[in-house]
């Protein structure tokens, strides 16, 4: 059995964006929005490499990283440690996140800014609920009364 | 020192995350439940779960290095870096600034078009009592907004 379990999967649709942390070799950390978190196989994950940046620059030097999820169905939120492993350029799980990215940036207005380089592959050393970070749908008082 | 345009975005409604490493330079994430900056627009004081402080509360003992990234529902975003001050359970004025940040996020958010049913129990979900105070002091400030200018230096 892989580290990710299937309830997890909701939570790699890019409803609702993920964090990423990753940590240069002198110890300064980063954090950053990803609009996709894409579920390769139970044991990794892809995150999109768009633009050159931090957190790009921080895994080439230190692989670790963790990502934030949370799901748009039960809104339980999730810490996943990874590791970085390689980055694919083509190929089915770099065609499946290009598309994917192509219909977020649409859907979020961020057409023509989005764009792929590479799909970042990432070993998932552990997957666990971020206990205590969000309070249980029915104790949030905003939506008694809701439709 | 801290640009006004940050400020007014840390003051929101903007989503907020914090991230921290240990000695072994293992990063650790928790989300920010409301922040306020202080008037020598130098100082942050961040607002945390205090059932999530446990970690990041020991990876700024150990390395004392802080990243604070703030977003906008309309993509606009930053992140600030600087070094650990202090932290402290959260007091009844800034319950209510998490209160008045919670309930801005949501109609700032639904306004701009995201819709009620994601929405609401995302923002109005975050957990904030009993919570935790944490100051830092910013070093730099970085654009985060996407696009090919994320990560430039802008403070």
């Amino acid at each position: 059995m892989g580290m990710l379990p299937d309830e997890i999967k909701p939570a790699m649709q890019g409803v609702i964006p993920a964090h990423v942390v990753t940590c240069s070799l002198d110890g300064t950390p980063n954090v950053s929005v990803i609009s996709q978190v894409y579920y390769v196989d139970s044991d990794h994950v892809a995150l999109s490499y768009q633009f050159f940046n931090k957190t790009t620059k921080n895994i080439r030097e230190n692989p670790h990283a963790v990502v934030w999820l949370i799901s748009p169905e039960t809104f339980e939120s999730w810490d996943l440690e990874i590791e970085y492993d390689h980055s694919e350029t083509s190929g089915p799980v770099f065609e499946a996140m290009d598309m994917q990215i192509e219909a977020i940036a649409s859907m979020t207005g961020m057409k023509g800014i989005f764009k792929l380089k590479a799909a970042d592959i990432y070993r998932v050393k552990s997957a666990r609920k971020a206990v205590g970070e969000r309070i249980p749908l029915f104790q949030i008082k905003e939506l008694r009364g809701a439709a | 020192m801290i640009p006004d345009r940050v400020v007014e975005v840390i003051h929101g409604p903007a989503f907020m995350a914090a991230g921290t490493c240990d000695a072994k330079l293992r990063p650790a994430h928790t989300c920010v439940i409301g922040a306020v900056v202080h008037p020598d627009k130098g100082h942050v004081t961040f607002f945390v779960p205090e059932s999530r402080s446990e970690q990041i509360l020991a990876n700024l003992r150990e390395n004392g290095k802080i990243a604070l990234g703030v977003g906008m529902a309309t993509h606009e975003a930053y992140q600030l870096k600087g070094v650990y001050v202090s932290s402290r359970p959260t007091d009844e004025k800034e319950r209510a600034v998490q209160e008045t940040y919670r309930a801005t996020l949501f109609s700032f958010s639904h306004q701009v078009g995201y819709p009620e049913q994601i929405v609401k129990p995302y923002v109005f979900g975050f957990a904030y009592e009993p919570g935790i105070a944490i100051t830092f002091r910013a070093g730099e400030v970085f654009l985060q907004t996407p696009g090919p200018d994320a990560g430039k230096k802008i403070a």
